[in-house]
């Protein structure tokens, strides 16, 4: 008797201890796809768009016409932020139980595709461009062969109130680096104190490095040289980077530190600066803030211009892992992300820019001047990336930038010691 | 009374040779203990054991978190992470933080403890309310500062402003952003160790202080002459693991100054590890660093042990 209650306390010990390790290793995957050719599986999205309740909601929606489509596909959904979505790849890649379907930035995929992390897409580079703006479907390229598609692009460009403007007598926005000083300071307020109350032009309120990089391209600088090198210190980036300087040390158009993001709403919303280095999705945000001001045409738009036009433009692509237990269900995503019905139901949640050409004329786009302005000018678009170490060197641009802002460094310094960084990154590999 | 002394007796008996069946009985309990203990080793093995044993060994190789591949390093990320600027900036960081926090900290709570030691109206509200902080979650403390130390619209700009002075920008001047996620850090751990000072405190024997009544000796005197000795064992407790808790701060700084603040001027070593890992995927950096931060804590730890272990020799 007393064997047995040994014996089976010791079975019980052995069912938990592989209960237990059972649910640590995550349990059994589920099948395959099945052989009949129908699209089947249990399959994990990863996704930095759709934030929030609002886009939650939005998704959801869309992953139910998914399941009507595709009924043997289940699709579990991570919401995440791009902030974030760095820690959520590696851990999941590291921990063995990568993403099936993984939603990432323009950059990104050079890093994920030269180190095998995804599955190459059954995509020609000829029939994307018929479908999608090719601006974006290049970014889902590495080495000739497709591993993004695109869902919506993001650009950076100038914004400002025109009713300002109108006030002060300006007829139109800057054409060149000389004309948006000379503005900002013809539009900067400050009060008997000296203390800001209107920066003439706002270069803090957008991410500094994607505020750097379209005023370098103005210039007529780019990321790279010819072979392969990074040309962040080229005369060129370097005036850009004395530009932003100026505009705060030696103009005083904004004050650092007079935006402070995630605890104010936008300057150009509150009447707070009379122009800015923006996103294309703050006219939300401006629309959220103060709805009048888009509802009376107040806000405009203007390409950044010194040597060249230029505007910064990312986007969001949808990617399969290479480790995908269920590639066939992970494409068949992909595939409906970033198609008409659920690219546009995201682009009007994010307040962003089409990759589909079809979608051009839609009701969306010819409601968001912002968007319309970013298709027009899509020729003079840059993107950053195209290095596999790219992640590793675009978290240095800030600390650079900062330390020029604040006179810790000259731009010159600065911009060295940046590219001298991103070299020893690109030698690590 | 016979008949019980028998029973007594007989019960004796039977129970002699039971030896064997407590054996037995101890076997079986050992093995629901071991049974019972299971889950707590499993979570330790797994959670704290396996990644403590791959953190030092990932840090002498070159682990490729995207590509999966391992190559043996040796020392070279320690080369690496100590001929980085930033990872010695968060050095100096970390330790200025450290100095600034702990000390100050620690003489607010003493002097918090021993006015709430007394008999005050409303004690206990006041007790809750200064280890209110110490039991809300850091990212909602740091949230509501956040918006405190908002430039234009915050809290003390505003009353910086009726006094006639011009407020900085707190978190996005690099003169300003250590000071104040310094100040957040103090005030969030003044309760605890003002809790430590209260138990200490009231461990004091009262008849010290009637003595020193009798003697016409001041209150200042009684503090620095009686509490503050008597306090040294509590003192030394909370010092250490302040100390420790200092080396391990991230969350106010993340929420507070996010990307390690303007020009890099509260990244502490924690936040230099976390950027290491997920902004830069070095993960066999991010573990050296990681052991550096852990010959910190344990010399610390060791400092500590030595110093409570001989204080508790004396006592």
């Amino acid at each position: 008797m007393t064997r047995t209650r040994g014996s089976r306390t010791g079975a019980m010990a052995v069912a938990l201890v592989g209960a237990l390790l059972a649910t640590a290793c995550g349990g059994p995957a589920p099948s395959e796809d099945s052989d009949d050719g129908k699209v089947s599986g249990a399959i994990r999205l990863l996704t930095p768009i759709f934030e929030g309740a609002d886009g939650k909601t939005v998704l959801e929606k869309q992953l139910g016409a998914f399941k009507e489509k595709y009924p043997d596909v289940t699709v579990e959904v991570d919401y995440t932020s791009y902030g974030k979505l760095n820690e959520k790849l590696t851990t999941s890649i590291a921990g063995g139980r990568p993403y099936d379907v993984m939603l990432m930035g323009v950059g990104w995929i050079p890093p994920f595709a030269a180190k095998g992390a995804l599955a190459e897409l059954d995509e020609s580079k000829q029939d994307l461009v018929k479908r999608y703006n090719e601006r974006v479907v290049e970014p889902g390229i590495y080495q000739d062969k497709v591993y993004g598609l695109p869902i919506m692009l993001d650009t950076r460009f100038g914004l400002y109130r025109k009713d300002i403007f109108a006030e002060a007598g300006i007829s139109a926005p800057p054409s060149n680096f000389d004309e948006l000083r000379e503005i900002g300071r013809k539009l900067t307020v400050r009060d008997g104190s000296g203390k800001l109350t209107r920066a003439g032009v706002d270069i803090l309120s957008n991410d500094l490095r994607q505020t750097f990089l379209p005023l370098m391209w103005a210039n007529g600088g780019e990321l790279w040289t010819a072979d392969g090198k990074p040309a962040f210190n080229s005369p060129q980036a370097v005036g850009a980077l004395q530009l932003m300087t100026d505009i705060i040390r030696t103009d005083k158009s904004e004050d650092f530190g007079f935006t402070q993001p995630g605890a104010t709403g936008l300057p150009l919303a509150q009447g707070r600066a009379a122009m800015m280095v923006g996103h294309n999705n703050h006219l939300l945000a401006i629309e959220e803030q103060a709805p009048e001001l888009v509802k009376e045409d107040k806000i405009g738009f203007f390409m950044i211009k010194n040597e060249r036009p230029a505007m910064f433009q990312g986007g969001t692509l949808a990617t399969v892992s290479a480790k995908s237990q269920h590639p066939a269900a992970a494409k068949a995503l992909v595939r409906f992300l970033t198609d008409e019905q659920a690219s546009l139901a995201a682009n009007e949640q994010r307040g962003n820019v089409p990759a589909l050409n079809s979608l051009a004329d839609s009701e969306y786009v010819k409601s968001n001047k912002a968007a319309q302005f970013a298709m027009q000018n899509l020729d003079a678009a840059y993107s950053e990336g195209g290095v596999p170490a790219w992640l590793e060197i675009r978290g240095d641009f800030k600390a650079a930038i900062e330390s020029a802002l604040l006179g810790q460094k000259t731009p010159q310094q600065a911009l060295d010691e940046l590219t001298a960084k991103a070299q020893a990154a690109i030698a690590k590999g | 009374m016979t008949s019980t002394l028998e029973s007594v007796s007989v019960a004796s008996a039977s129970r002699a040779p039971r030896p064997p069946r407590r054996r037995r009985l101890g076997a079986e309990r050992r093995r629901a203990a071991y049974l019972m203990l299971a889950p707590s080793v499993i979570h330790l093995i797994w959670w704290i054991g396996i990644p403590v044993v791959a953190t030092f060994g990932l840090a002498f190789t070159n682990y490729d978190v995207i590509a999966g591949t391992v190559e043996w390093a040796g020392l070279d990320n320690f080369r690496e992470i100590f001929a980085d600027d930033i990872w010695n900036l968060s050095i100096w960081h970390t330790v200025v933080f450290t100095f600034f926090t702990v000390p100050v900290a620690m003489a607010i709570a003493v002097v918090i403890a021993v006015l709430l030691n007394q008999q005050i109206r409303a004690r206990a509200w006041y007790r809750a309310a200064f280890f209110m902080p110490h039991i809300t979650a850091t990212v909602a403390i740091a949230l509501v500062w956040m918006w405190m130390f908002e430039p234009n619209l915050g809290l003390f700009n505003l009353l910086l402003d009726w006094v006639g002075i011009n407020g900085p920008a707190w978190l996005s001047d690099p003169d300003w952003a250590m000071p104040a996620v310094i100040l957040v850090s103090i005030w969030k751990g003044i309760g605890l160790k003002m809790l430590i000072y209260l138990a200490a405190l009231q461990n004091i024997p009262h008849e010290l202080y009637e003595a020193a009544d009798l003697d016409g000796a001041s209150g200042p005197r009684k503090f620095f002459l009686i509490t503050l000795p008597l306090l040294k064992p509590a003192t030394f407790f909370v010092f250490i693991v302040s100390m420790i808790d200092a080396f391990q701060v991230f969350d106010q700084v993340y929420v507070l100054t996010p990307d390690g603040g303007p020009a890099n001027s509260t990244t502490v070593m924690t936040y230099e590890i976390y950027r290491t890992a997920f902004g830069e995927f070095d993960i066999s950096a991010a573990c050296a660093q990681s052991l550096v931060l852990f010959a910190f804590l344990l010399v610390l730890t060791v400092i500590g042990r030595r110093l409570t272990g001989k204080d508790g020799d004396e006592a």
